[in-house]
This record gives C-alpha cells, structure tokens and sequence, in this order.
C-alpha cells in the first residue's frame, strides 16, 4: 500500500481545515484532503488549458512552446482568449493551485504534530511568483507586464525587463538577493556535508557527535552556529533570497523608471564629498 | 493561546564553554579564549572561539591579505591617494586585467601585472584553506565532505580566472577585482556570447542555484517544524530514527508521494550546492572555446523560441549596398 | 492557524525589512508610470516613462516658434552684401529672416555681434563666423545627404543649439587618467561612476574610439560555433558603454531596438535600430569632417583639455528625446538648409 513500515500509527485522523472527514484519507503515498481536491482541480484545469494554447501555437516543442500574456492595450481589463485571455485564466489556476498545495501542507502539519514553517516558507515563494504576475502588472496598470509561460520565452522576458534598465545588475535589491542566494547555496554545501561527514566518518572511525561538528567549524573559522542554529539560518537566508528578490522586480517599472547604475547617483553626490 | 515557533531561541541555557575535541599529535593547540555573545544565541550558538591556527591557515591568510592588499591599493592609487573618493567611489573602483593584446604574456605591473600577481596569492591562499579545511576534517576523524564541496566552488574559480583565460590565449578575459566592475564583466560576458540564457549549464547551474534555495527552505523549515521532538539533532536521528525524522519524512511523502532520510536529504543537498558551480564552470569553460554565439547555437538546435513579427522586416545596414559605409 | 509566539521576533525582522524598503524607496522615483509596449506581447520589450519627469523636461524638447516666411523676390543676398559664401542664392529678405532665426537659435541674448563685428558685418574678424559659415554647410549636409537618419524632419541650428551659442551636450577627449603613481593604479579608461555612461563602471569615453574612429561596434559571433571572431569581453564593456549613452541620450531603454534575446540578430529588430546605425556613421562623418577640422578656428576657452573641439554625440541633438524635439520638423520652413553644400556653394559662387 506504499507505506514506509513507520508510517502505519501516523495515519490517524483529523488535522482538516476545511471538510472534516469527507476528503480525509491517502491515495497511494499522497495525503489528498480538501485541498488536494482543488489542488487537483486547479491542476488539471491549468495545464489543461497550457496544452489547448500549445495546440493553438506554432510549436509541440518543449522549449519553445510559449503561452503570452496580453498587449498592454487590455490595461487590467480581460482578453480575448487567443490574446492573452488563457494566460490570465492559467494564472488563476496557478495561484489557485500554489495556495491550494500550501494549505494542504498546512493539513499535513497539523495531522502531524509539526510546526507550519513548512507552508510558511511556501507562501514566500508564492508571495515572489504573486508579485511578478499581479503586484508589479497592476503597480504597471497591465496583465501584460507578466511573464510568458515558456522556458526559453520566459528567459527573454527576464533579459528584456532585465536591460528596460540598462544594467540589472545595479539594482542594489538585486545584489542583496543575489548574495543571499549564493549564500544559501555556500551554506548549504556547508551544512550537508557537515552532516555527512559526521556520519560518514574517516575510516577506522565511529559516527561522530555534534560536539566534533562544532569544533570543524570553531577550529576552521572560530565560530559554530550549532544544529538548530544552521537551519534557523538556512530558513532565513533562502526566504531573504526569495523576498529580495521580490523586491528587486517589483520597483523595477513602478518606483524607478531609469537605468539602475543612475540610482547610485544619491550616494555619488551626497553633500559630504561630491 | 500562541504557540512558541522556535524561530528565536528566548531563554538561553549558559554554561562553561566548550574548548572542542581533542586533537591528535602533530596539531597546534587551539587560539584564543572562547567567549560568548547573547545576540548569537538567539540565532545559535553564542560561543565565538577558540580558533585553530596552524601552519597552512597561517599561509593562507598571509596570501590573503597580500592578494587583498594589491587590490586595495590599486584601487586608492586610481582615485589619487584619496580616501574620501576611495570610500565613496570604492563600488566603482577595481583592479583590472591586462589588455587583450598582452595574450597570455606577463604585462608590466601596472598594465595587467599587479592583477596577475593578486590571482596567483589569491589562488594560493584559496587552495592553503582548502589544504585546511580537509587537514581539519581528518584530524577530527570526519569524513571530508566539506573540503570536496569547497572543491567545487574552487573549481568555478579557477575556471574563471584561469582554465578558460589560458584556453582563450588572453589573461583580458579574466575578472576583474572590484564591486561593480565584475558586474560590467558579466553583462559583457553574456553579450559577447550571444546571451548566456541559452547556455543550457548555465539553466542547469541556475536549477541547481535555485534548487539550493528550496532545499534549504525545505530542509531548515522541515527541522524547524519538528524541533519539539528533537528533529535538529540529525547524528542521532541517522543512527536512531526517532519521531522527529518519522514525522518529517511522512510529511513530504503525504505532500509530494516521496521523502528522503535523515541522513539523504543531506545528500541531496549536497548535490544541489556543489553541482551549482560545477555546472556553472564547465558552462564558463565551453564559453568562447567550444560555442561562440549561444543563441545561435540554440536556434542550431532547435530550442530557440520565434516569434510572430510585429515589425517590418530590418535589414542590416552593413549588407547594403550604395549606403555610406 | 493559531497565531506566532514568534511574532515579536518575526516582527522584528518584518521591522527590518520595512526599514531597509523605505530607505531604498526613498532613493527612487514613485508610481504611476507609462509604459508603451514595443514588441510582440510578453516579451518584455517596453518603454517606461515616468510621467512626472517628462512633464518637467517638457521645454527642452518644444520648438521654437518659427519665422513666417520671406519673399523670394528681389536682389540675392551675394550681390547686395559682401563675403557672402553660403546661402547666397537668397533674397535679401529671406538672408534676413535666416540670420535673425540662426540669432535667436544660437545667441539669443548675445546678439547680431556674437559673430559680426558691428561695424562690418562683413569681416570674418570673429572666429564664430567662421565656425557659424560651416555649420550652416554641415546642416545642409546633415539634411541633403543623412536622409538614412534624419528622413525628411531634418534639423536646423536650434536642433542642437537650442538657444545657447554652445549646445549642452558635447564631448571631449579624456586627459590621461591622473595618477597617483606610475606603477600602480591604471583604471584602463573605466571604474569611474562617469556620467557619460550614466554612473556605470563601464567605460567612460565610447566617443573617441566609435563616433569618432570607425573601431568595430559589433562583436558577438555570427556562427554558433568559433569562427575566428576574436573581440573581447573588454572590446564588448566599450560597446555596451555607447550603447548606454545612446540609450539615455534618446530617453529609451535597449529594448527600443533589440530584442535582448539575440542583440547581434537583425531579424526581430526593431526599424529604430536601423537608424541608429545611421546615426553612428552621421556622428563620425560630422565629427571627422566639420568638427576636428575646425580646431585651429576655435580659441583655448572653447577647446577640451587635450586642445581638441566640442564634437558631436547623439545626446548633442536627442538630449533625452526618442526623436529631437520629439520629431517637429523645423527644417522643412527653410528650405534653404534642406540643400547639400555643394549646390548652394556652386550657386553662391556665381
């Protein structure tokens, strides 16, 4: 029945925010609940509509099937189907599906006893995808600020909003996120193979202990952050990834209009030294 | 009533500080007398010390600083010895490469060779600390999966400052030291190449640069969430599975219909981190070597997406004839 | 969800994040904004204005009012006046109209004897007439033969000029870099916040080497495999250096002619790019053979710090605008510079 051999005394029931026992069980490994219902629906639905509009376009190439989202003429209003209309409607299913899967996680938790950092964290990363299709296009007054669903026509929709401010690369929200998120990879390395190389020891040697974990890092840089620390500090800086960068595109059109290099221009020329 | 999240640790449990496991013969005793900071243990630990000091840490550091020192002064003697226009142009300021024309020769110092001399201890320092990192890690009887991960940022390193500028027969083509110029580099490096997106190890760095950050959204939130029964105490839990890492891993089965372990989500962890600049690197090297217009090559191969034209055809300016050249 | 115990913690990071948005924020500008789509939909091929500071730079991109035109009839201008080497062939009253229009032009405040000498109108006694003489062939040039760029708006002296006797945008060449030592310290003509590239560390003189020398612009590859291209990544920060000046001179982003997907590819580009590279070409001709040669007729005051002339870049004319005076056809009420030099000088001769 695909269960691990733990697994059988967890599955009791209750934990259900919405619909009590009616949607309640497993299919196979997968928890379904009520909102694996509507994360099925908004799924289904979706996708289904990407493949109608792929079947409409030029292409059944993976990488060049493109769903666009409307001209900037429609403004906020709805577009007709073929232009631009589906991507509308696919984004509705997304966001629906993205929440969806967050407040099953959140069902999930509270079957199990755990904390809800999990779905938090998850709605971070919606919060960045919500803020590129909705917050930033209505800060813009147009749907079609959105990016295209495609994988390489999503890519030209970063390099062309990347260089509507000649140079991305100096928008200072950027460089935040950015380091935050070579940060997260560097700590990461660093937490995995901190791990594995206390349970997969020298050879000729037993398991080691926190204690020996702690002391590689005092020894090599002075300071542990410890077993809970690592990942309280793993959680903030892959959320401060994602929220900079949200941050990074939404002032990108709406609070600054020239290239980002000219923003630097305030510190250039403050009164103590220009 | 609202429940505590372990987000912040908010009564810190002091006692007398730890001075690390012991090590074997052949190693210095450990640097400085440990003390304890209380804003770190809100986060972590609040022990700072003691430090190991040995002799390849020492090398290290004095490559270090040497390397650090050369960029630094290039930097000042570029604004004229001023250090109110250091501090406020330092962003801007940078140790640049030589020229294209001096290939792979050693320039004079100040048309390229002070640059080559700051990548030569920088590499040395780098590869000292690596020397350290493992050298710690076997004193201490562990495994050395950390100094294999270093491995894999050293080699996007050493890509970009000296496999690929060897390859392309000009030390031009490596980065320069500085903020905003190594920024310019890297917008120039796309361009030049016929935009990076297109590189498919430069998508499959970016998956895995991505995918690090989820995993350790995932993995930090995972334990978090299961901290009220020991989850964040992961030797144990590998050696004895507990409910901390049963709850864990039935989490992600009921959410996504599979899980790792304990101990093999941080093997996928380490994947991701390390094959980020491993991937990163072979798709700097094959850059201007193997491929030199990416978006072309894409189209070559099918994956470059058109579309519908909305203006009047261009014709290149340069191929027509009768027009002032 | 029961509410965070962690709350005062976690605010405490949404404190910080707060802080740090506002003090961003406040180094920036403020919605609404106008964006103008310039491509296929989704491509992110847009134009964005804020409102606000096209409002306050309204004046420098009006016209001026122009003159109502002269009659043709009558006496020419060459034998009724002395010197007179261009524009000859018009009538005394239309030689009027174009001289009180080029006064108002260049040296409004300055006057007739900005370049006449009172007495003698005449003597070519100051340099500004010499140097007036040939700008009025340059635009005739400009206008007869820069059709690929200029189309039929064309310009006049007040497209650059715009009412002051040294137009606002010119360039020099740059001094050495002024070193602190010999052996350390070479910034390579970039790392300088320069406002020619808009505050990039990016090279700050493009002029020289492609408005004024004719290096190669273009450097990505045209194959997808090597093919004997051997330009640079430092060959490419000097391109993408012009490329920002043209950018902020005309008051547009990249994506008003490329598609970044492909910078190199002409197929998928838009008209304007076509243009520009007229413009490039318009930039160095005028430079090569109306500026530089005009660097003995100007004095020190006038010259860069290298002794060379004002010369001309695309800022010299667009000064933040798509299209110069946001495209009023000024030149098309005095046909007399719409003609090439060679004409008119032929014509003047006789």
């Amino acid at each position: 029945m695909a269960m691990l051999n733990f697994e059988k005394k967890y599955r009791v029931r209750g934990g259900t925010l919405l619909g009590g026992d009616l949607f309640d069980f497993w299919v196979g490994p997968f928890y379904v609940g009520f909102f694996g219902v509507t994360t099925l629906f908004f799924s289904f639905l979706g996708t289904a509509m990407i493949l109608w509009g792929a079947s409409q376009g030029p292409t059944w190439n993976l990488w060049q099937i493109s769903i666009a989202p409307p001209d900037l003429s429609y403004g906020l209003r709805f577009a007709p189907l073929m232009e631009g209309g589906l991507w509308q409607l696919i984004t509705v299913c997304a966001i629906g599906a993205f929440v969806s899967w967050m407040l099953r996680e959140v069902e999930i938790c509270r079957k199990l006893g755990m904390g809800f950092h999990v779905p938090a964290a998850f709605a971070v990363a919606i919060l960045a995808y919500v803020t590129l299709v909705v917050v930033r296009p209505v800060l813009m007054g147009a749907w079609g600020h959105g990016f295209p669903y495609g994988i390489f026509s999503h890519l030209d929709w970063v390099s062309n909003v990347g260089y509507q401010y000649l140079h991305f690369h100096y928008n200072p929200a950027h460089m935040i996120a950015v380091s935050f998120f070579f940060t997260t990879t560097l700590a990461l390395s660093l937490h995995g193979a901190l791990v594995l190389s206390s349970t997969n020891p020298a050879p000729g040697h037993t398991v080691r202990t926190p204690e020996h974990e702690d002391t590689f890092f005092r020894d090599i840089i002075g300071y542990s952050v410890g077993t809970l620390g690592i990942h309280r500090l793993g959680l903030f800086l892959a959320l401060a990834s994602v929220l900079f960068s949200a941050l990074c595109i939404v002032i990108s059109g709406p609070f600054w209009s020239r290239g980002w290099p000219e923003w630097w221009g305030w510190w250039l020329n403050m009164p103590i030294w220009k | 009533m609202a429940e505590y999240q372990n987000i912040f640790t908010v009564v810190q449990a002091t006692g007398p500080v730890q001075h690390g496991v012991e090590l074997g013969h052949g190693n210095s005793p450990r640097s400085g007398k440990p003390f304890l900071i209380h804003l770190f243990g809100r986060l972590g630990n609040a022990q700072i010390g003691p430090i190991y000091l040995g002799g390849l840490g020492l090398a290290s550091l004095l490559c270090g600083l040497f390397a650090f020192n050369i960029i630094g002064m290039n930097m000042l003697a570029s604004v004229d010895w001023n250090p109110i226009q250091f501090v406020r142009q330092l962003f801007w300021l940078a140790l640049e490469p030589p020229a294209p024309a001096y290939g792979l020769s050693i320039p004079p110092m100040n048309q390229g060779g002070w640059f080559l001399l700051t990548g030569f201890f920088f590499t040395a320092s780098v590869l000292l600390w690596w020397a350290r990192v493992y050298r710690r890690a076997t004193e201490l009887g562990m495994g050395t999966h950390v100094a294999w991960a270093f491995a894999a940022a050293i080699w996007l390193m050493m890509v970009l400052g000296l496999f690929r500028p060897i390859l392309m027969g000009s030390w031009s083509e490596a980065v320069p030291y500085g903020i905003f110029p190594h920024l310019d580099w890297t917008a120039a490096f796309s361009l030049r190449y016929g935009n990076l997106f297109y590189n498919p190890f430069h998508a499959l760095s970016i998956v895995f640069l991505y995918g690090s950050a989820l995993l350790f959204a995932m993995h930090g939130a995972t334990i978090l969430a299961v901290t009220k029964y020991g989850g964040e105490r992961e030797i144990e839990q590998i050696v004895d599975r507990g409910t901390a890492s049963e709850r864990a891993a039935l989490f992600w089965r009921w959410t996504m219909g599979f899980n790792a372990t304990m101990e093999s989500i941080h093997r996928w962890a380490w994947w991701f981190a390390v094959l980020c600049p491993l991937t990163g690197g072979i798709g700097i090297l094959l850059t201007g070597t193997v491929v030199d217009n990416w978006y072309l090559w894409a189209v070559k191969h099918g994956v470059a997406p058109a579309y519908p034209a909305v203006f009047p055809a261009v014709v290149d300016p340069a191929l027509m004839t009768g027009v002032k050249p | 969800m029961k509410p965070f115990q962690g709350l005062k913690a976690s605010s405490g990071v949404l404190a910080v994040l707060a802080v740090s948005a506002v003090m961003l924020l406040s180094g920036c500008e403020r919605p609404p904004m106008e964006s103008v789509q310039h491509g296929y939909r989704g491509t992110g091929m847009v134009q964005v204005y804020n409102p606000r500071t096209v409002e306050a730079n309204q004046d420098i991109h009006t016209a001026p009012v122009t003159l109502p035109q002269a009659p043709g009839n009558g006496p020419l201008a060459s034998a009724v006046y002395k010197n007179v080497q261009v524009l000859g062939d018009l009538s005394v009253a239309q030689f009027a109209r174009h001289m009180v229009s080029i006064t108002s032009w260049v040296s409004p405040n300055e006057g007739c004897t900005y370049c006449h000498n009172p007495a003698n109108f005449a003597e070519d006694s100051k340099y500004t007439k010499v140097v007036a003489r040939r700008m009025i062939q340059m635009t005739q040039h400009i206008n007869a033969d820069w059709q690929p760029h200029v189309a039929q708006t064309g310009v006049t002296c007040y497209s650059c000029h715009r009412g002051q006797p040294v137009p606002s945008q010119v360039w020099f060449k740059e001094p050495d870099q002024h070193r602190g030592a010999d052996f350390i310290g070479e910034r390579a003509g970039q790392n300088l916040a320069a406002e020619s590239v808009k505050l990039a560390s990016l090279p700050s003189d493009p002029f020289t080497p492609f408005l004024l020398g004719d290096l190669d612009i273009r450097v990505s590859g045209t194959t997808a495999l090597p093919n004997g291209n051997r330009h640079s990544i430092k060959q490419t920060e000097w391109t993408y250096s012009l490329m920002t000046h043209m950018s902020s001179s005309l008051g547009v982003n990249c994506t008003y002619c490329h598609n970044t997907n492909s910078f190199s590819s002409w197929e998928g580009s838009p008209p304007q790019r076509a243009k520009a590279w007229h413009g490039i070409r318009m930039a160095r001709d005028l430079n090569n053979e109306y500026m530089e040669p005009l660097q003995p007729t100007f004095p020190a005051e006038r010259l860069g710090p290298l002794g060379d002339t004002a010369k001309i870049n695309c800022g010299t004319c667009h000064q933040g605008a798509y299209k110069p005076l946001n495209g009023a056809q000024m030149a098309k009420d005095f046909p007399e510079l719409l003609k090439s030099a060679a004409t008119r000088d032929v014509v003047a001769k006789k």
